[in-house]
């Protein structure tokens, strides 16, 4: 195997690792970190379950207020007039640039 | 540079550039040790080998979609952000002339806790609202309020879209959402052809921007001018979000700051405020109060799932009883659920969690073969609470080395089998 400076660097690095921390290390690292995100998800949907007395948005007693028919801000309801001029936007292709790299002979995923 | 929960940043408030053209994050050449793990986790290859020697670089911003995974998966934390206001936040809040206003993203009550060391993804909304009320924030306002928000518009788009089938001009299906800001930039760069398909809906916190200078200018009796409104969010594409020109339809910049999950906890510690002490206090109301739909958009399939429980009641006229739609809750991957509503039938819906799936999605919807009327794509696997501006996972950057060392004993037993 070929040994740049890097590498060596990272195996100096490993060795020293290895040395204090002994043998048996056999926990896959992508498992890990599935497991610390489970653990996130579990806690958001406890919260849900649990401490938020309200479970759906439009039984959300402001979401009533902003929507209110006659007095509301929003009083068209959603995808009104306000809705669209202040919640609802557009989109804008931005494809060239990344064919323009490909061009100069970038290579990406996709 | 500050080092800001392990992550360094460079500290600066960009104001009027272009975010097309800043790198939000980037590799330090000295510290990377050229092991391939951020490309491995990059879904668009815009992080690769730049030399021999096999150091990365983002090479061009055009092709990154600043969702931060490669940064928080880099076991040698050889990455870091391009963009941090946390020096002008500070600011702002000594400033007795203007009105800051906090605007915290669900998924942050799941990741903040542990930069205090509290167990994995506990929750501390309550907390949070005190800490940002400490730090000296005007109005608690509450990004969560907005995701309410967000599926009013976004399920009454839906159910219209549903409608206008066979009519003259009817915008297509499948709907796909709009709150994740790398899934949007991803699909303005590689799919453009299914711009059309996109929810026009702003984001949660593309909604509590504008709402805030406006609606929350008003009830409060605050002139609009004097408001500085602050996105926390769990991920560093926000950044990118909230620098967008089009983010202007308040009248002022809708949104003046963003800041990571790790930023506030820096803030909370450099403040000296004893987050671990603090009681549990509500949002400001107006703009704060929220529901359990609300929350559940910090993971994979909670939009969708928040969403169906709005459609299911609205096509059916009738009360959904168990909000719990527990089909289309995604851990990885893609996940296809048909939801049966009652006097309508049934709702075909996906799930993607990465864009290396939302890439799959968007093949089938291009060659005209996806069965679905909605699909929700998240950038990070998981969803927001895995999202690159979250507190980072202590594994990683124990990771690497865990899995050399057991390469390495592979590689011994080899040999002295061998010898
Ligand atoms: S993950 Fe970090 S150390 Fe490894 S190649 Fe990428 S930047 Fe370099
Ligand atoms: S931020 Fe995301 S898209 Fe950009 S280089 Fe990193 S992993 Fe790739």
């Amino acid at each position: 195997m070929k040994m740049n400076r890097r590498s060596f660097i990272k195996a100096c690095g490993v060795m020293a690792g290895y040395a204090v921390l002994g043998v048996n290390m056999t926990k896959e690292a992508a498992a890990a970190a599935m497991g610390f995100v489970g653990l996130r998800q579990k806690s958001v949907y406890d919260a849900d379950a649990n401490v938020y007395k309200i479970r759906k948005s439009q039984d959300n007693p402001m979401i009533a207020k902003i929507y209110d028919h006659e007095t509301g801000f929003l009083h068209e309801g959603p995808c009104g007039h306000m809705s669209h001029h202040l919640l609802h936007t557009h989109y804008v292709d931005r494809s060239a640039r990344v064919k323009a790299l490909k061009a100069k002979g970038f290579k990406f995923n996709l | 540079m500050k080092k800001i929960e392990g992550v360094m940043a460079q500290t600066n408030a960009p104001k009027g550039i272009d975010p097309d053209g800043i790198f939000f994050v980037q590799v330090d050449p000295a510290k990377c040790e050229a092991c391939g793990t951020c490309e491995e986790v990059c879904a668009t290859g815009a992080i690769q080998s730049i030399n021999d020697d096999g150091i990365r670089a983002v090479v061009d911003p055009a092709a990154c979609m600043n969702c931060g995974q490669c940064l928080v998966n880099c076991p040698y934390g050889a990455i870091y952000e391009g963009v941090s206001f946390v020096d002008e936040i500070f600011e702002k809040l000594q400033d007795p002339n203007t009105v800051v206003v906090s605007m915290p993203a669900p998924a942050v009550r799941y990741g903040l806790g542990e930069s205090f060391g509290a167990a994995t993804g506990t929750y501390v909304g309550g907390q949070m609202h005190a800490a940002l009320r400490k730090l000296g924030f005007d109005y608690i306002w509450d990004n969560e309020f907005t995701a309410d928000v967000t599926i009013m518009e976004e399920g009454t788009e839906l159910i219209q879209r549903v409608k206008e089938q066979g009519q003259k001009d009817a915008r297509p299906l499948p709907q796909f959402t709009s709150c994740c800001p790398g899934w949007i930039k991803f699909a303005e760069t590689f799919y453009p052809d299914l711009l059309p398909n996109l929810s026009s809906c702003k984001s949660p916190i593309g909604m509590l921007g504008p709402l805030s200078k406006t609606y929350g200018a008003h009830e409060t009796h605050t002139p609009a001018k004097d408001i500085y409104t602050v996105s926390i969010m769990p991920c560093i594409a926000k950044k990118y979000e909230g620098l967008r020109p089009e983010m202007a339809d308040s009248g002022f910049r809708d949104i003046d700051a963003t800041i990571t999950t790790r930023e506030l906890a820096y803030m909370i510690k450099t403040a000296g405020i004893d987050f671990n002490t603090l009681p549990s206090q509500q949002p400001d109301p107006i703009l704060g109060d929220s529901t359990g739909a609300a929350t559940i958009f910090g993971n994979s399939g909670g939009v969708m799932e928040a969403a169906l429980r709005l459609a299911y009641e609205v096509l059916s006229g009738k009360t959904l009883k168990d909000p719990d739609i527990k089909v289309v809750r995604t851990h990885e991957g893609i996940n296809a659920a048909d939801v049966k509503v009652p006097g309508f039938g049934t709702v075909k819906v996906a799930v993607a969690s990465g864009l290396a799936n939302a890439a799959k999605l968007c093949e089938e919807v291009r060659a005209g073969k996806s069965p679905y009327h909605f699909i929700e794509i998240m950038s990070c696997p998981g969803g927001c609470v895995n999202g690159g501006g979250q507190p980072l996972d202590p594994d990683v950057r124990a990771s690497l080395f865990k899995s050399t060392v057991a390469q390495i004993n592979k590689r011994f037993r080899a040999r002295r089998i061998t010898a």
